[in-house]
């Protein structure tokens, strides 16, 4: 998965293509490059590195050029060399070619371009685009024409960029399976791969869908159907995030900036009108089966929304990983599937609900980017609002993804009479005060973890452990700990220790355990027993408790009482902040960690 | 923009060094913490700066002048008397052109990186007053407490009690307009009062900085300072201006300055640091965290660990000097010891200003004044303090003091 960013204007491009693919970074940045078109022939920049380090290589920001296109890459097909990063160009340097996605169809292209005298000098899926347009241009004489030409011969999935000094003032541009947007602004026009990349220039934004390209020029742009060649009407969407907020502001980090934005957007998710909500849970009402699907860190959401609908709505909804889905998809016309995803557009869940569409499902989705592919492609959506995520360790969306789940329970547990009016509205009451205890907990706690962060920064192996609604907090803390510090963590159930893992615990295995608070009665006490048998075992155990009174930990954190439906959502920030801190104490790359990317869109 | 240094605090928990100078002339990683303060306000583009100096100020204007060495312009002005913040701020007040924002900076603070990158970065952002604010290491009630709405101040609580310990601290780094000195002025030269009326209006924003920080307060701030700026050191420096003898063994951030001797059988782990014209002797161990200001002279056979010399001092044949700060212009005689624990390895306490504190480390040993000569043979406990201008005996045993 990689970033395109594209300008066609009437003045210098550089800073404005050197900001867009640098906006674009969480997409891939391990090297990165450009084309522009110089005087009659088409020049290249790339190289390995950050979109910063190949700045200060080949000098991005100085181009004077009109048009061109940008790059920043994560390698899925050849290594990370020079050779390999975007753009590619054909054997006589007339095309440059960018490219997000994985061709499939591309050996045997590439037999047959090599059989026909083509020489390639990458091992990329993507070269192969540059070639075939060179060889269907010589066939054709005609630039679209071997566009169009090329797009139909290929298989798999793409977003695409091109320039070419047969047509030097225009952009060529088109998607299938990776998202590809166009950027209308005052006297430039723009591609990207989402609106960070031209953000700062304009909110206008044309969507492409599958199947279309567009042709992008200076003044106008236009938008085809790759199957007719008709121009198809399109709509401006006016993007409604500020430039403003997707900028680190007074935050060190996106991850620690996103954190402290949580109270602010649980205020925002809980404003999201009751009729976004009630029409979800009527599609859930009306469903005979009901799957709630993610991947990652929304897959451990899931599991907390099936926990809560069991809890909360008396449903037995259970949470599948999208990338297995496919494998135990038995949905018909009765059935709904419910995907969360924040970007919209992670690849294993867009082929889940394309599967379960099929077979005649109906889809909904909790999604956080307007437009996205996901958003558009199911029956219903709830748009969670959270603003832009930058950091590639997602926290305040997996959070408001929680507490849409359960205002999705609360409105189903009213309707299905698992839940009194009282509790509900005592429920409600709760969700409101939610914020206020994030910001305490940010105030106030933030020195504490940091704290024990920096103690404990030489563990290798932790255990995260928790039971009931606990466990998929468990899961996801976990998970955020590898994340952006590579250190082990493994989530579990409290119940799972006897049954095997226990034979790890010793005095190098660090546990967390979260505990509910005392009220849980008989989930606390079950909790307590699984710390018992790791301590017995000389284990240390870090403990995230409601309680006072619980001090059989080795080091603890006591958190201030708080109702049981919101209680567990705490206890998640503060294992936020401790892989935060952690990863600061071992001096990692908080927001882009090493191998990952933010939005998942290769399978 | 420019900047604004403030020195003149008495810094009287810092005895013995801050008997004969401001807490900022203090040294850590070979450097003074002026200096490294004036570096990262040149490395941002600042070019004036006005510094507040009070007791022992000639330290500064001495070592710094008009500041052309090091290529800013720098102004002084006196505070007499040590009046606090408020009182410091006012006086610079004629230096300073209203409309126009300027760094304020607290002159005993010390960071793992140069903090006005950021602090820049969020006033470009906000456009609006900026507040440098941290988490200090471990949590304490030694700073006022901040409260965070997004990156807005809403409050500063002055005295924290043992309930706030985790919140952020002002981390003595601000980005402020110049109407600011009005408001210290209206609001009888009260801090607290500043910080509320610039949170209403036009709102003070936090700066989050998260890398290392350490505020000097106590002698034993020096170590765990000159530690965080070792380790943010990657590679040995050696001056080709340095004379080395054979048989010298280098390991890790080892940096050595022009001029300096080093002879045969010398061990030096890194990171450590030997300035100008340092003299270190046949077999001497120089181990981590060692840091040797210019002209100093260490005999043969010495051991020394995480310990800083400022400068100009003598530390004579087979000694160890280990998690000890020593001042300028010191001679220590050949077999002395000092003693950096106790037996029952409980933390140190140090006598600060007549009453004991626990210094919280269980390694530490002395904290010798500018021009002590300590003689021969003599053995220094854990935690002592020898104020400057102290004469000990050969063969002595000291005891705190």
């Amino acid at each position: 998965m990689c970033g395109i960013s594209g300008v066609a204007s009437f003045h210098p491009i550089g800073d404005r293509l050197y900001e867009g693919v640098r906006h674009l970074e969480y997409r891939g940045y391990d090297s990165c490059g450009i084309a522009f078109v110089n005087d009659h022939h088409i020049e290249v920049r790339k190289d390995i590195g950050t979109v910063d380090e190949v700045d200060s290589k080949v000098h991005i920001r100085a181009l004077t050029a009109l048009v061109g296109i940008a790059h920043t890459r994560w390698a899925t097909h050849g290594k990370v060399t020079r050779e390999n990063a975007h753009p590619h160009q054909a054997c006589h340097g007339e095309f440059a070619v960018v490219h997000n996605g994985i061709i499939a169809n591309y050996k045997a292209l590439r037999e047959e371009l090599q059989k026909i005298g083509h020489r390639f000098r990458s091992d990329t899926d993507t070269e192969i685009i540059a070639h075939l347009l060179e060889q269907r241009f010589k066939e054709s004489g005609d630039i679209e024409r071997a566009w169009v030409s090329a797009l139909r011969a290929l298989e798999g999935s793409y977003a695409l960029a091109m320039i070419t000094i047969h047509d030097p003032e225009r952009i060529f541009c088109a998607r299938h399976e990776s998202p590809l947007i166009i950027g209308v602004g005052s006297e430039s026009n723009y591609v990207g791969s989402d609106f960070n990349a031209f953000i700062d220039y304009t909110k206008s934004t044309v969507i492409l869908e599958d199947g279309e390209y567009g042709i992008v020029s200076k003044d106008s742009y236009c938008v085809k159907s790759l199957r007719t060649g008709e121009v198809v009407d399109k709509d401006i969407t006016i993007v409604p995030w500020d430039s403003e907020l997707s900028r680190k502001g007074g935050y060190p980090h996106y991850m620690l900036k996103e954190i402290h934005e949580q109270p602010q957007a649980v205020r925002s998710a809980l404003s999201i009108s009751d009729d976004e909500i009630a029409a979800v849970a009527d599609m859930m009402a009306a469903a005979r089966r009901v799957h709630l699907l993610g991947v990652g860190t929304t897959y451990y959401v899931a599991l907390l929304g099936q926990y809560l609908l069991a809890s909360l709505a008396d449903l037995d909804v259970p949470a599948v990983s999208s990338d297995e889905f496919r494998h135990l998809d038995k949905s018909d016309r009765e059935s709904l599937v419910l995907a969360i995803s924040q970007s919209g557009e992670t690849y294993d869940t867009v082929m889940s609900l394309r599967h379960a569409k099929e077979r005649g499902a109906k889809t909904a989705a909790i999604v956080n980017v307007m437009g996205s592919s996901i958003a558009r492609m199911v029956d219903r959506v709830i748009l969670q609002g959270s603003g832009p995520e930058v950091c590639v360790v997602s926290t305040k969306a997996a959070l408001v993804q929680m507490i849409l789940l359960a205002r999705l329970a609360l409105e189903l547990g009213a309707r299905r009479g698992a839940l009194s009016a009282a509790t509900r509205r005592a429920h409600e009451a709760a969700l409101a005060a939610l914020p206020g205890q994030i910001e305490t907990i940010l105030n106030e706690k933030s020195g504490l973890i940091r704290a024990a962060a920096y103690r404990h920064a030489h563990v290798q192996n932790w255990l995260f452990l928790g039971r009931g609604i606990y466990y998929p907090i468990a899961l996801e803390a976990a998970l955020k700990m590898k994340e952006v510090t590579y250190v082990h963590a493994e989530g579990m159930p409290g119940g799972f220790l006897k049954h095997g893992t226990l034979s790890l615990v010793d005095d190098k295995l660090y546990t967390l355990v979260f505990l509910p608070p005392p009220a849980a009665g008989e989930l606390h006490a079950a909790t307590m027993s699984s710390v018992e048998e790791v301590k017995a075992r000389g284990g240390f155990v870090f403990g995230f408790t409601f309680d006072g009174a619980d001090n059989i930990f080795d080091d603890r954190l006591v958190l201030a009482p708080a109702p049981d439906v919101t209680a567990p959502f705490l206890p998640l920030v503060c294992a936020q902040l401790l892989a935060y801190f952690t990863a600061t104490a071992l001096k990692r790359n908080v927001d882009k960690p090493r191998s990952l990317a933010k939005s998942v869109t290769v399978a | 923009m420019k900047a604004l240094i403030l020195t003149g605090g008495a810094g009287r928990n810092l005895v013995p060094f801050s008997s004969t100078r401001p807490k900022a002339m203090t040294v850590v990683a070979g450097g003074s913490l002026m200096r490294r303060t004036l570096s990262h306000l040149r490395e941002v583009g600042v070019t004036d700066v006005t510094v507040v100096i009070g007791q022992h100020g000639e330290k500064v204007t001495e070592t710094f002048k008009d500041g052309h060495e090091i290529g800013l312009n720098l102004a002084y002005v006196e505070q007499q008397r040590p009046g606090g913040i408020a009182d410091a701020i006012l006086r610079a007040r004629t230096r300073f052109i209203p409309g126009e924002y300027f760094i304020l900076v607290y002159g005993d603070v010390v960071t793992s990186a140069n903090p006005f990158h950021q602090a820049l970065q969020s006033f470009n952002s906000f456009k609006a007053p900026i507040a440098g604010v941290c988490l200090p290491g471990p949590p304490t009630t030694r700073y006022g407490n901040v409260y965070l709405d997004g990156t807005r101040i809403t409050r500063i609580v002055e005295k924290p009690t043992t309930t706030g310990l985790g919140n952020y601290v002002l981390a003595g780094v601000f980005v402020l307009p110049v109407e600011v000195f009005a408001l210290v002025e209206k609001s009888s030269r009260d801090m607290e009062q500043v910080f509320a009326q610039l949170m209403r209006a036009p709102g003070l924003h936090a700066s989050i900085w998260e890398e290392g920080w350490i505020d000097v307060e106590y002698p034993w701030d020096i170590l765990a300072a000159n530690r965080m700026v070792m380790d943010t050191w990657e590679e040995a420096q050696i001056s080709r201006h340095a004379v080395i003898d054979g048989n010298v063994t280098f390991t890790g951030p080892v940096r050595i300055e022009r001029g300096s001797v080093i002879k045969a059988g010398a061990v030096l782990a890194g990171p450590c640091y030997i300035g100008r014209n340092c003299y270190v002797g046949n077999n001497v161990l120089v181990r981590s965290y060692s840091s040797l200001g210019a002209a100093s002279s260490i005999g043969y056979g010495v051991e020394l660990k995480n310990c800083v010399l400022f400068g100009n001092s003598k530390i004579g044949r087979l000694s160890f000097v280990g998690d000890s700060v020593i001042g300028d212009n010191v001679d220590i005689g050949s077999g002395t010891m000092t003693i950096n624990e106790n037996m029952d390895h409980t933390p140190v306490a140090v006598s600060v200003r007549g009453e004991p504190v626990n210094s919280g480390l269980v390694k530490l040993g002395g904290f010798i004044g500018d021009d002590v000569k300590v003689g021969a043979g003599n053995t220094l406990a854990a935690g002592t303090v020898l104020p400057p201008g102290t004469s000990v005996p050969h063969h002595a045993t000291v005891s705190r003091r």
